[in-house]
């Protein structure tokens, strides 16, 4: 098998393990979204006067979810950009 | 790291321990922005001027509990509306950065938030009353100085997370496709901005009405409520 300097290893890992979490992270808070884009215009078609209401719960709410995705996003970021291993053991 | 870090553009009187960054200097250009804008709109007074302050205004006495005087946290909230609408669109200028891409500056704000929301609560119902009212029941307590700090922290996380991710993928597709191609992401990245303060403001006024909303009364006009149903 090849043999491979510790520095090579973790690179290699990181970006392995970044992909998956942005993957994973970008995902399940899209779905979600949707989920809740659905029941608002549920909403709206059934009740048109509380379109304004439901529209303002609607923005806040998905602004809430979409952090969860900016953080696994920011995590990536200093995996990537700012790896701790990388500059404790060389 | 140097896309994620501001980076320093030179060191105030020449001394090492006072760096000023990118995103520092940015905010100096935002801030005679704003005050020119300003001094321009208190001479002129047009109407363009009375609709956003409206504008702001409606949007504080939206989430604000109703009968509640809303000129005084205008005080706070107005201007943060306006520092944030221009800040998070502060990168479509050539050579410019947002502010708001800094972590420093959007844990700032939030600290802001967060002192206000305590100063506003104590000033409307009294030192004693406020902390008896965050402590009833006393086993919520833990639990609320636990989300007021995760409230302060994913407010500032939320915003710088959102303001790097769009100005970072216009970075990078400007440097893949330099024309044409990055405008329209440019575009998203001002829809986000845009969204974001207001996102920013919303939460803001909901901690601060959280803040000042007294529980008793709200039980009284609770019973109120029932009583009448009843009777009618």
């Amino acid at each position: 098998m090849w043999q491979l300097d510790p520095q090579t290893l973790i690179t290699i890992i990181t970006i392995i393990v970044s992909s998956t979490a942005i993957v994973i992270g970008a995902i399940v808070p899209a779905v979600m979204e949707g989920i809740a884009v659905q029941k608002a215009l549920d909403g709206i078609t059934r009740q048109p006067d509380a379109a304004n209401d439901l529209r303002t719960t609607l923005l806040i709410s998905m602004a809430l979810l979409e952090s969860t995705a900016i953080y696994v996003l920011l995590v990536v970021l200093v995996i990537i950009f700012a790896n701790p291993l990388l500059d404790r053991f060389f | 790291m140097q896309a994620v870090t501001p980076q320093i553009v030179f060191y105030l009187f020449g001394l090492p321990f006072l760096p000023i960054t990118n995103t520092v200097v940015s905010t100096w250009v935002l801030m005679a922005i704003v005050i020119i804008l300003a001094i321009i709109i208190r001479k002129t007074k047009p109407v363009a001027g009375e609709m956003l302050v409206e504008f702001v205004n409606n949007i504080v006495s939206s989430v604000m509990p109703e009968g509640t005087n809303v000129t005084k946290f205008l005080i706070l909230l107005g201007p943060l509306a306006v520092f944030l609408v221009i800040a998070n669109i502060f990168s479509i200028f050539p050579g410019m950065v947002s502010p708001t891409a800094d972590i420093n500056t959007t844990v700032a704000l939030s600290v802001i938030v967060f002192f206000a929301v305590h100063i506003f609560g104590i000033r409307e119902k009294g030192f004693i009353n406020y902390f008896k009212d965050l402590m009833t029941p006393i086993f919520i307590f833990p639990l609320e100085v636990v989300s007021q700090f995760s409230r302060t922290l994913s407010l500032s996380i939320r915003l710088f997370g959102n303001i790097l991710s769009t100005d970072l993928i216009v970075a990078i597709i400007f440097s893949l496709i330099p024309f044409i191609v990055p405008i329209p992401l440019a575009a998203l990245g001002v829809l986000t901005g845009v969204l974001q303060a207001y996102i920013f403001l919303v939460l803001a006024s909901l901690y601060i009405a959280s803040g000042i909303e007294i529980q008793e009364m709200e039980e009284e006009r609770r019973e109120l409520k029932q009583k009448t149903a009843k009777l009618s």
